[in-house]
């Protein structure tokens, strides 16, 4: 009770301490003792409090946090969304631009959507479907129809997957659902079908198929169920209309282009079903209807009529050689006939191939996990050749070369690590530049007139030795590697990059340069570390010349000493098991010689000066010594 | 007890095509076959596809036909039809003329578009029932059937006359082609033989 009320004191907006303390300090020790715990229980109480206040919050906080991060997350997409559509505006100013040329008095008279409808439609695609903004390119295209739809198995008839149907002015896109829909994108590209060639059928109902329709188009056959007979008529319907308004288009043009030809094959006349109706020739430009008429005739050979189907076959049956075969074929007679509206628009048509083409192409060159990675250089030329003559060697050198990358690391990762660094480093470094000088020549081979793409190359190895070395660096340049070991490395992979330059690629210096650093250190290190040994020596020093006990152990030294480049070494020894050097020669001897060989073989010219100063200290150090024993007093007496 | 168990739809699909110029009856053979109806009034096919489970020689099979449009412009579309199709029923009219001389052209686009002078393949006369405007002579168009090497059938959608003739005769075709072909590459179906003991007897043994 008197606590509550003790607590409604403290907490008094107008509490003041030092008048409480004053009357409290009154009442005497036990008073205030008594005031002591009581503040005590209350300092706990609230303690407890605040605990279980905090606990009672906890999941607040969170849900707080939660929140603030979607809510981050959304203006994200918000401003995602901005850009987006920013870009779709400028495409469509673009897209303005380009139908302007192209829609011509014939097309007036039948197109009677407006630019704006053809625009907004246009954009509604764009905003709903991710990865059709390419076919969206044609010029005058705009959307008739669309829908969803349930894709049927055309043999069992059981249900496959939805699909959105977009019905434009000369193709059908179908396109899949999302399974994340990101803002308004729902659905995803799938496929593109030119009305063209499209057989549409009308389904009767049968069983558990009801309201459904076929597309035709070899190689595929697809069924399509719709909602409701409505929504299926609707699209019969539309098919219908679409496909004769274009009929009528392509009609008009060539009926305008070519006057002459109609009286001879009459493609009106439907008595014979066989005229066959060749592909839409020409959009009119009534002022040079004789030139137009001879583009038409350009166009009317059988094999380049044939061109996009049997580009399709080659495209489907991997032969891309073929494949690229007839795109040049095309191009070629192409770039001899006159431009204008017709090639154009047939050429649209061969671009759309090529654009399939390129993109199954480039996906050999991408390394996938579910590919094989050993599929080697020899496969990935194949398909770099072919990219080549389609004129992306851009992309197809940086594909290759990114194919080269992975399959190098894979195979380093491959070396086992092994106790002995110079044996595992020597390994990698082999294999490393190996691997190099092979992509070397096989760019050589892929690339052979592309001397643009060379100097990407070069680009790209120089990044790959940045790469290397650094795996390099963290295996040699480390504490406790012994010198020897470090200049062994060195020498090694020097050695290696040397075999690149045989083959037309000087890498050497880029080494260097990228080294130069780490072996000044390790100069340095090595250097320091031999002055240490040349003064720890020296104070041990007692002067007398060394005794191996047995002729065995004389033996062994003069052969170690021998081994070190001291040829004359009996000169130095007496008796059974003497020699005339000191302990202290001795050992500066074995350690300084290899020193020196270690020294010479990771030697650059560009460090020069830091090897032979390190030389001459160490020397030095070591003479001033035996200029102070010479000296010395104690040893002066022993000599005498 | 004898039967293998099947799914509700059985596995065999015979894919027919009928081709033949306008007007020459082949919507009209087709709605007699699946519905035993005489249509009358003339309305031009676009293209209609049919399914149907028929019984043929004791086995269940599902017959999908499609029924093109005789006024198709364009050669694409209809090679895409024909590119689907099995087996084919070319249909002419024997009181018009032109439509026999029409299917010299339809058998060699689909030869062209199959590339296969042995597709099941059949020449129907139709509207037989019109002896007295006849303007194609049986012989005439039996020449051309045996010229091409395939059978040549009268019939009339209106008296029901061959219907089901040239559809079953034409599913056996299809059946005897696709066993060939299954045979050619050595998988052998498990109902090939053409006796109905013999069969019953094989999938006993297969059970």
């Amino acid at each position: 009770m008197a606590d509550g009320g003790l607590a409604r004191v403290l907490s008094k907006q107008t509490f003041d301490p030092e008048n409480f303390v004053n009357k409290v300090s009154q009442g005497g020790e036990d008073e205030l003792d008594e005031m002591q715990k009581k503040i005590q229980r209350l300092a706990d109480e609230t303690a407890l409090a605040l605990k279980r206040n905090v606990y009672k919050h906890y999941s607040q906080f969170i849900e707080t946090a939660k929140e603030i991060s979607i809510l981050e997350s959304e203006m994200y997409q918000l401003s995602h969304m901005l850009t987006d559509q920013k870009s779709i505006i400028s495409t469509m100013l673009e897209m303005s631009l380009t139908s302007e040329e192209v829609v011509t008095p014939g097309e007036m008279e039948l197109e009677l959507p407006t630019e704006d409808d053809v625009q907004s439609s246009l954009s509604i695609l764009l905003e709903k479907v991710e990865g059709c903004s390419s076919m969206l390119e044609a010029p005058g295209r705009h959307l008739v129809h669309d829908g969803d739809l349930l894709e049927l198995d055309p043999e069992s008839l059981s249900p496959i997957r939805e699909l959105r149907a977009f019905l434009l002015n000369d193709v059908l896109m179908l396109a899949a659902w999302l399974p994340h829909r990101r803002g308004l994108v729902k659905y995803r590209f799938q496929s593109l079908y030119e009305l063209d060639n499209l057989a549409i059928v009308n389904a009767k109902d049968t069983g558990s198929m009801k309201n459904a329709f076929k597309i035709l188009m070899f190689p595929d056959t697809r069924t399509f169920q719709a909602d409701s007979p409505k929504a299926k008529r609707q699209w019969l319907d539309k098919f219908e209309e679409t496909k004769k308004k274009k009929t009528a288009r392509d009609k008009q043009r060539k009926d305008a282009t070519t006057p002459d030809r109609s009286s001879i094959t009459s493609p009106l006349d439907s008595s014979n079903p066989f005229t066959v109706d060749l592909e839409p020739s020409s959009p009119v430009s009534s002022d040079r209807p004789q030139s137009v008429a001879i583009e038409a005739d350009l166009l009317h050979l059988p094999w380049l009529q044939e061109l996009p189907e049997d580009l399709d076959v080659c495209i489907a049956q991997r032969n891309f050689e073929g494949a690229v075969d007839l795109i040049e074929k095309a191009n070629d007679y192409l770039d001899g006939c006159p431009k204008s509206a017709a090639i154009r628009e047939y050429r649209g048509r061969i671009e759309h191939r090529i654009q399939q083409l390129t993109e199954i192409l480039m996906k050999e060159l991408q390394i996938s996990p579910e590919r094989s990675i050993r599929g080697g250089p020899r496969a990935a030329r194949r398909a770099v050749t072919q990219l080549i003559r389609l004129g992306r060697s851009a992309q197809a050198c940086e594909l290759f070369l990114k194919n080269r990358s992975t399959l190098s690391k894979y195979s380093l990762r491959q070396v086992k690590i092994e106790g002995n660094t110079a044996l595992y480093v020597k390994k990698l470094c082999e294999l490393f530049f190996n691997t190099m000088a092979e992509t070397c020549q096989e760019f050589i081979k892929a690339f052979p007139d592309h001397f643009g793409c060379h100097a990407a190359f070069v680009v790209w190895a120089k990044q790959e030795i940045n790469e290397f070395l650094s795996t390099f660096k963290s295996q040699v340049f480390v504490n406790k590697t012994p010198f020897a070991v470090v200049s062994d490395c060195v020498q090694e992979m020097r050695k290696c990059c040397d075999q690149l330059s045989d083959i037309g690629v000087e890498l050497t210096f880029v080494l260097d340069c990228l080294m130069a650093e780490d072996i000044e250190k390790a100069i340095q290190d090595a250097g320091d570390n031999q002055m240490d040994a040349v003064r720890h020596r020296a104070m041990e020093d007692n002067w007398l010349p060394m005794n191996f006990q047995n002729v065995t152990a004389l033996q062994q030294f003069e052969n170690s000493m021998i081994n070190l480049g001291i040829k004359n070494i009996h000169k130095y020894t007496f008796g059974e098991c003497f020699t005339e050097l000191t302990q202290n020669t001795i050992q500066f001897t074995k350690s300084y010689l290899p020193f020196l060989d270690a020294m010479m073989t990771i030697y650059s010219s560009q460090h020069h000066r830091l090897i032979t100063a390190a030389f001459v200290d160490i020397l030095e150090a070591q003479i001033r010594h035996a200029q102070v024993c010479a000296r010395d007093t104690k040893f002066t007496k022993e000599v005498v | 007890m004898m039967s293998k168990p099947k799914a509700q739809q059985p596995a065999t699909i015979h894919k027919v095509i009928m081709v033949g110029s306008g007007g020459v009856g082949k919507s009209a053979l087709t709605l007699q076959f699946m519905y035993d109806e005489f249509v009358e009034d003339y309305e031009p096919t676009k293209a209609d596809s049919y399914r149907k489970k028929v019984l043929l020689d004791g086995d269940d099979v599902q017959i999908d036909i499609l029924d093109t449009a005789g006024q198709e412009d364009y050669a694409a579309i209809r090679d895409n039809y024909f590119r689907s199709g099995e087996g084919f029923l070319c249909v002419f009219s024997i009181s018009e003329q032109e439509s026999f001389q029409a299917t010299a052209e339809f058998r060699e686009q689909i030869l062209r578009v199959k590339n296969d002078e042995n597709i099941p393949f059949m020449l129907v006369g139709n509207k037989m029932d019109l002896e007295d405007k006849r303007q194609v002579a049986v012989e005439e168009a039996q020449s051309r059937a045996q010229q091409w090497n395939v059978p040549y059938v009268e019939t009339s959608a209106k008296t029901r006359a061959n219907v089901d003739k040239v559809f079953y005769d034409l599913m056996r075709l299809i059946q005897r082609s696709k066993e060939a072909s299954q045979n050619a590459s050595g998988v052998k179906k498990p109902n090939s033989g053409k006796d109905k003991k013999d069969k019953k007897h094989r999938k006993c043994i297969i059970l």
